[in-house]
Formats: structure tokens, sequence, C-alpha cells
């Protein structure tokens, strides 16, 4: 983000992976340039502010917002910029601050900062807090909220599906909601979900492994 | 990193060690890891034993590690994940220009709202691409990146050389003043070796080059810095080693070294490339100084592309003489290393093989106005692997003789049997029996082709006697194991626990670790393989006391001395009547308030040096596409005993699926007109994901030495495997990383030309 020696992005973003099709048309990249302090002086593109003025409100390009977030079942207040991003509301905002939602390239190359929006995974680096209004956040804090783990979780442990662990919650997040649709999910499948997720560390095979025994598993207890 | 031209070539010790002593071989760290040399240890055999390794519960098994739970949930802390009261977000500016001055104006970017402090990070000159210069504080992240936005840097730029090109042509832009291009070598004499290549029967020669490679830790580097005001500071940091922190932290804050605290829960990844404070955790210390309030400063993406290391690129021309058998009897070779503003790992040429041959190698090293090289995982040695055992299968190929003959011909007698039995272990997993192109590439015209390639490692593996442990036995039986040291993801945490677990007769469970706190023992910082041959002793040491004090206390409840004990799972028993015997509550009930706390320190004889590795790879070139893809890669490694199965797999794999990354993708691209880092995301610097991961399969030897790290040796091989079975597959050998599909069939295109 602090990309001060490289000239502002030209091009539009890509999409967070989906969950967010019945939104407005607003890109994160599009929504900073009329956004922000410094920026504001500026020009507020015009597919966000006819759209969206509407949508949030004329006044709330500059500042801050109070906004309520649906997170892992709870509503929460919180008071942001609009620019902020569902990560850093998540990290930066909520109380207590969720991190276990990880910030690696915040730009939507990476898959570590994944969460569930209405069920289904997206990068939550790309998505605008103020765009999940009304919508249900996910996080891997509300995959197991008294402390017991859940299926797939449970086989990272037994698989070793963690080395530094850094990239952890984005496959665990990943690979749930996949399993969630189709707890047959084959290794193509499960590649396929997690194929925006990156782990340095090469836990690749074991990841896998894990998930293919907690699709298992699954099936077994009958797809819960 | 002032470091000394490598000699790790070294086969053997310097002379026969003395009575008592033994030598092992041992990665020294300077600042970040890069030489490796003999030591000569206490050969000491009492004291605490591993013991028989079938009798063993928990050490050398698999065993889940302590910390997956709290990964799988979130719940582990990472130092970028510290939250605390009045914490502010504190972002870096970097350097557009490689080399010229400076002039920040602060004024605008401190007026915005929200931004608390900005400064400026170095005195005007950059002599590096991406150096960061000033750094901002504010409320949140997003009003620190308004406050870099607004900070007006006016650059006099000057001439650069950020290729190696650049810096290498006449009258090139001077970086720094030691000369642009510098040979590290002493030797200038290769007439001896010139005769010998010569009077050879074949020679094969050839330029292999090496990309920049970038450690691209998933955490980027960074710290927060608790302190607010006073005396006292506490510093979170992503590191490889607690105990390089707090002296430095201490000078940023105007504290002393045992005011300030490091605390490393869980790091994201470090691979080398995380060793003391650095620029960022400087900036970070300074500004929580100024503001007294908690400082959070995480280098963002591109930052940490171009401003935390990497591993040394280079070039290397080597020029082999063979005789009639295909035994090497000389070497020549140019070495380039590439080191930015540092010098670069030493790329030790000739690698593993070749002993017997007579050797010219001259070292250089060119610099460049990018950041210094560090350490990165097995530094060096993957450089060399990567031309070394390209010129074996060349050799072989020269000589009509089989891909594994080449091999045994060329290793030095002490390693032969060794390299050898792997190799041929890789070979029956990976169906080279079957394979019809042992001694030729395949240069048919079929579409879809299969080769395989091989390649070895080597690594000292050595441990050192920094590490001081504590176990603490409190009176209700509970048990904590408490050292400084750092997990990496290694599972540094767990075997801390199993070896004591394991050695008072309780489950994994019932002791607890507790690491990462620069306030526990000391412990050396995670680097070369070192951390478990030197921790892992200290360890057992630590809970061997504890026994033995324990045994004191208890021997009098049943009437023998305490010799005569020996613990059995959850009891103390007599070891000629187990019956005879007290439950480990009881046990603990007889130690005062205040428990019992029994120290450790290294014991030599529980570890051991020098791993050795072979890997094989499988792969399939599409000749009409020129598409790769690595179909499978085999691994057969030794490393003494496995502190836990489980864990040093996922690590060896780890290593090779690193390795795959580095044969395949990744290079740094830096344009040399505009002087811009072009790739520095990871859209566009490609690390392997889900989708290149080959079918893997590894085995680990029965080897009786003690404990011996292995991590680096891992990552040495994989990507020469590939380069070799490319070779193999179709004909065309790839002289430059990352192996390509362009390259494939400009390769194939050559081949048909030639006919
Ligand atoms: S941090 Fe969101 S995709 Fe990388
Ligand atoms: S476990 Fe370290 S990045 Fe995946």
């Amino acid at each position: 983000m602090s990309d001060a020696a490289s000239p502002p992005e030209a091009k539009s973003s890509p999409e967070p992976r989906s969950g967010s099709q019945a939104k407005p048309a607003l890109t994160r990249r599009a929504f900073f340039k009329g956004a922000g302090v410094v920026a504001a002086g500026g020009v507020i593109g015009e597919a966000v502010s006819a759209a969206n003025a509407r949508a949030y409100g004329p006044a709330t390009l500059e500042g801050t917002v109070e906004v309520e977030l649906d997170i892992n079942g709870a509503k929460q207040k919180v008071t942001l910029e609009p620019r902020t991003t569902l990560l850093n509301a998540l990290r930066n905002h909520c109380n207590p601050p969720l991190t276990g939602t990880k910030l690696v390239c915040d730009r939507g190359s990476c898959g570590a900062c994944t969460v569930h929006l209405d069920g289904r995974p997206v990068y939550s680096c790309m998505t605008l807090a103020v765009d999940t209004v009304g919508h249900k956040v996910k996080t891997i804090e509300g995959l197991s909220p008294r402390g017991e783990l859940t299926v797939l979780q449970q086989k990272f442990c037994e698989h070793d599906g963690s080395q530094c662990g850094f990239c952890t919650p984005g496959f665990v997040m990943a690979i749930t909601a996949c399993l969630e649709r189709n707890p047959a999910a084959s290794l193509d499948e499960i590649q396929n979900a997690c194929s925006g997720n990156l782990c340095r560390c090469g836990t690749q095979p074991q990841i896998f492994e894990a998930a293919l025994a907690a699709g298992r598993a699954l099936q077994a207890k009958g797809g819960k | 990193m002032a470091l000394e031209p490598l000699r790790t070539q070294d086969e053997k010790p310097p002379r026969p060690a003395a009575p008592g002593k033994k030598w092992i071989r041992v990665t020294k760290a300077v600042n970040g890891i890069d030489t490796e040399v003999w030591e000569e240890v206490s050969d000491d055999t009492g004291g605490p034993q591993w013991g028989p390794r079938e009798q063993m519960r928990l050490v050398s098994r698999a065993v889940p590690r302590v910390d997956g739970p709290d990964k799988v949930t979130g719940r582990a802390m990472y130092s970028s994940d510290m939250r605390l009261p009045g914490m502010v977000f504190a972002r870096v500016l970097r350097s557009r220009v490689p080399c010229g001055t400076v002039q920040l104006e602060l004024e605008a970017a401190k007026a915005i709202p929200g931004v608390l402090a900005v400064i400026a990070l170095n005195n005007g000159n950059v002599d590096w691409l991406g150096r960061p210069i000033a750094a901002v504080a504010a409320t949140t992240p997003e009003i620190a990146e308004d406050g870099l936005r607004a900070i007006v840097a006016q650059y006099e730029e000057q001439p650069f050389a950020v290729t190696p090109e650049q810096a290498a042509a006449e009258n090139a832009p001077k970086v720094g003043s030691r000369g642009n291009v510098r040979t590290l070598s002493k030797n200038t004499d290769s007439s001896e070796v010139d005769d010998a290549l010569a009077k050879a029967a074949k020679r094969v020669q050839g330029t292999w080059k090496i990309p920049v490679q970038h450690h691209a830790c998933l955490e980027s580097h960074g710290v927060v810095v608790d302190y607010r005001g006073g005396d006292e500071a506490t510093v979170y940091a992503s590191t490889q080693g607690t105990f390089t922190i707090p002296g430095d932290a201490a000078g940023a804050l105007g504290l002393k070294p045992n005011q300030v605290t490091a605390v490393v829960e869980h790091m994201g990844g470090g691979f080398g490339s995380k060793f003391q404070l650095g620029i960022e955790g400087d900036a970070a210390c300074r500004l929580a100084k100024l503001l007294a309030r908690p400082v959070h400063l995480m280098l963002d993406r591109a930052t940490e592309f171009h401003a935390a290391g990497n591993r040394s690129g280079g070039e290397h021309t080597l020029e082999a003489g063979l005789d009639e058998k295909g035994q090497i009897v000389a070497i020549k070779g140019r070495v380039t290393r590439l080191g930015g503003v540092g010098q670069g790992s030493g790329h030790p040429i000739p690698y593993i093989y070749g002993r017997d041959a007579k050797v010219f190698v001259e070292d250089r090293c060119i610099h460049t106005h990018t950041d210094s090289s560090r350490a990165m995982r097995g530094p060096g040695h993957p450089q060399a692997s990567f031309s070394m055992e390209g010129l074996m299968d060349e050799c072989a190929y020269a000589s009509g003789l089989d891909l594994l003959e080449i091999r045994r011909i060329n290793l030095p007698d002490s390693r032969r049997e060794l390299y050898m039995r792997q190799l041929e272990r890789c070979a029956a997993l990976i169906g080279w029996d079957k394979h019809a192109f042992k001694n030729a590439p395949d240069l048919s015209k079929s579409e879809l082709k299969v080769g395989i390639g091989f390649a070895i490692a080597r690594w000292g593996g050595g441990g050192n006697g920094q590490c001081k442990v504590e176990v603490r036995v409190a009176q209700d039986g509970s048990v904590e194991v408490l050292s400084g040291t750092q997990d990496l993801g290694t599972g540094t945490r767990t075997y801390c626990a199993s070896i004591v677990a394991e050695e008072l007769g309780l489950e994994l469970n019932q002791v607890r670790p507790r690491i990462g706190r620069s306030t526990f023992g000391s412990a050396n910082a995670s680097g070369g393989s070192t951390t478990a041959p030197s921790l892992s002793p200290s360890v057992k040491h630590a809970a061997h006391n504890a026994r033995l004090a324990l045994f004191e206390k208890v021997a009098p409840l049943l009437g023998v001395k305490p010799d005569e004990l020996e613990v059995g799972l959850g009891e103390i028993h007599v070891a000629a009547k187990p019956s005879q015997k007290v439950a480990w509550k009881d046990a603990c009930a007889t130690l005062g308030p205040a428990g019992l706390s029994a120290q450790g320190e290294w014991q030599a004889h529980l570890a051991s040096s020098d791993v050795g590795g072979a890997q094989a790879a499988k792969v399939q070139v599409d000749t009409r596409t020129g598409e790769i893809k690595v179909l499978e890669m085999v691994a057969v490694q030794n490393c003494g005993l496995l502190l836990n199965r489980m864990s040093v797999k996922s690590q060896l794999q780890g290593g090779m699926v690193q390795a795959l990354s580095y044969g395949l993708f990744e290079e740094r691209v830096i344009d040399p007109d505009l002087g811009l880092f072009l790739n520095a995301n990871f859209e566009d610097y490609k690390i392997a994901g889900v989708r290149e991961i080959p079918r893997m399969t590894v085995e680990f030897e029965d080897d009786p030495r003690g404990v011996i790290g292995m991590a680096e040796a891992a990552v040495i091989p994989g990507h020469s495997a590939i380069a070799n079975a490319i070779r193999n597959a179709c004909g065309v050998r790839i002289f430059d990383m990352p192996l390509t599909a362009d390259k494939v069939l400009v390769g194939l295109e050559a081949l048909r030309k030639k006919g």
C-alpha cells in the first residue's frame, strides 16, 4: 500500500473472489481515489459518487463513519474511515481485535486474509468494511468460538498443516468453505479452492492431506 | 555483513581431535549465517543420554505440534498481531532512486490529522534502491500511508548500477568505496589446472546464471515496540533471534539492554532474513521513544521486497576436464556472486563432487545499488548445487555414462557410500530402472516427454553451547520448560516439551513449553540449522537434572538410594522392583512450595553434525509449448536423531517446495534504465502455489548419531534435480533460472538447427 515510489495504480483491481456480486460497482482502489485525507482534494470518481453517495450517505468519504458489522454472529459498531478494508477493520477496529486473519500482501494475491462473507470466501483486504454492512462476516475466530476445533482444524493439527502458521487461517477458511459446499471434494477441487493461497514454508502437501482427511470425516458424519 | 569467503569445503577437520574432544561442523552466526567451520568440542559422553530409540515414546516419533491448535484457530499471536493500549501504526518511505541524495520536507505530512510523528531515517544519502528514508506514525495505518504520500522528497539522482552488467561496465557508477567488482579468492595461478585441462580426454563447460531470489516470508519484517516512557520496554519482534533484539533496541530507545525484553511468541517465516533489529525496527524504536507510545511497524509488501534481503544471485562459469573413465581431473571456474551493497554468500564451488580434481576457482563479488543480500536457507549451497549438478550431468552425457555412475565416480571417497546409497534409493522411488534415458537425453520427436534428474546436498548442522534451559516442577506436579529460543515453525516448542515429558515419564500435554522471551535462558539465533542441535541437548540436560533432583526427594519415601530409581509413565519406581512406586503427583508433593528448578546446558555428545541428502525429480516437458510440469519429487535424507518425525518431514518437504519455486518461478527484476524494481509484489514475483506441488515422497535413513540440524539440506538440491530432469527429458540444458517454457522452446529450436 505505501508504495510511495510508484505512481498510483491505473488499472482496475481484481474483485474479491466472490460474495459481493450484489454490491454496487465499487472497487477498493476506485474508492481510494476519492477517499483518504490527502487524496480528498482530487476528484471523486463518478462511478463512486453516484451509486455510493446514495448507499453510504453523502458526507462519508472523508473522516470516519460508524457502521454496524456482523462478525461471527454478533453485531458490532465500529468507527472507521470508509476506505478501511474489512481486513484492517477486523485487525485494528474491532474489539477485541480479530488478528487471526492475516495481512500479507494487502492486494489480493496471497489469500492470507480470507474470510467468509455470507458463507463465501473473500479476500478481506480487497473488501471494504463498509461494503459488508448487512452481510454476515465469519473469520477464523468464528469457526470454533468455544475453543473446540472443527473437523478440518483437527485434521490440520494431525497432518501438520502448519509450519510457521502464518498462512494457516487463510487456508483453513478457504478449504472450510469448499468442504461446506461439498464434503466429498476431490483433491482437484480442494486445490482449486485454495489456489489463491500462498504458503512460503511449503506446507501444501500436508494441507492437502488434512483437507482430504477432513472431507472423509465429514462425509462419515453425514456432511456436518 | 562483512563476511570472509567460505571455507565450507574442508572435508576434514584441521587436525585429529585432542583426547576427550571431537570435531563437529557448525555454522557460525555472523549477522545471519554464512560460514560453516569445524569446531572442537568435548566428547564427554557421561550425563544424560538419548537412550535406545525403540524405547522412546515421544522423541523420534511423529508428534503433532503443540501449538497446532493455536495456529489453526488464529489464536497464535504473531508479533504483527500485538495490539496494545495507545498503540500507533507506522510505515516507512522508500527511496525512489538507487543512488543519490534526498532532501525531505516533512511538514505537510506532520500536519495531517492523525499523523503523530514523522522522522527522517538517514542523513539524506542513498546508496541502494528502496532504502527506507523516512517513517511516519499515525493513529491508523491508512493515515500513516497518507503521511508517506505527503512527504515531499526531492532527489538529486546520481548515475546508478542496479544490474551486474551495469556495475561491471567500464566507467560504471561506483557502488561503495571498495570497487564494484572485487576478487575475493587469493590464488591467481591457474597454470596447474590449465595443464590438467589441456591433457584431459574430454572437456565440458558452461556458464550458469542464478537470479536473485527473495525470502518472501509471509509475515513481513517488523516489530511492535511497547514503550510508554520510563525505563522499560518490550519489543515484539518477527525475528529468528530473540537475543539479537534487546541490545539494538536499547540503543535506539536510549535504554540499557537489560531494560528491554524481546518477545517472539510466533513468527511468520524468516528463512535467514530476520536477524537483528534492522532499519525498520530501529525506526519503530525511535518513534516509540519520541511518542512514548507503543508503535507497530511492519514493512508493507513492496518494501519487504526492496529492503528486507535476498538470496545472492550470481554466475558460475565452469569447465571440467575428464579422463577416459569419466573422472573429473580438473575444474576451472569463475564464480561471481551478487551481494547488492553487501558481499553475498559464498557459493562453494566445487560442490561435493570433484574432490580429487585439480581445482582453480576465482571467487568474485559484484556490488550493485540494491539492498544487501542476506543469508537464505543453506546460504550459497543451492546456487553451487545448480551449476555443479548441471555440470555432472553434462559430464555424464559427454562420456556416455549413466547419471548415477558419473556421480559414483566423482564423489569423494569419504562420502561415496552415503550418497550412492541415497541416490540409489531415490532412483528406486522414482522409477529410474524403467527409465529409458539413463546416459543420454531423450532426443526423440514425441510431444510429451518425461525426464529424471538427481542432485545431492550436504550441510554441517552442528550445535553450539549458547543455550541455557530451565525445567520447573511445581508442587502440584505441573512442569514447565523455559528457554528464550524462538520457534520459526520448525517445531521447537514441541520438542522442548516432548524431550522433558519423555525424561520425566509424562504425557506431552503435561509439560508446558515457554519460549520466545529474552528474560528466559539464553539461546542462539535460528540460522544454519543450528537450533535443534544446540537447544535439544540443553533441554535434555535440564530435564535430566530435574529428574535426578526429584529422585533425591523421592528415594527416602521408598527407602532406596536415588540411583536405584527410574521413571515409568506417570510414576517413579524402583528399577529392580517396579511395583514399589510413587505416583508423579505424590512425588512432586514432596517438593516445597517453591517447587524445583533445574538448569541445563549444552551437551556436545547429544548432538552431532554433517547431514547428507539426495533428491530426484521427474519432469514432463511439452515440446509444443515448452511447458514444464514437475510430476514427482523424492528425497532421502539422514539427520541423526529425529526429534519429531512429523515436523522434520514437513521441513524437508517444505524445502523441496521452496527449491521447486526457486527453480521454476522466482527472479527479482529491476529495470536497468529506470532503476525500478518491477516485480515487488506477489503477482509479478511468483512463488509456487498449490497447483504446482508435485507428488512428493520423503524418507529418512536410520541414523544412530545425535541431533543434527537438517533444514538447510532440504532446500539445496531440488531445483538442480529439476533442471537436470528437463535436460534429460528433451535435451535442452537451461543454464539460467528460472526454468521457463520460453527457454525450453528456444533450446529446442537450437537443437533442431544443430540437427
Ligand atoms: S492479504 Fe489479502 S490476499 Fe494477501
Ligand atoms: S506455514 Fe508458513 S507460510 Fe504456510
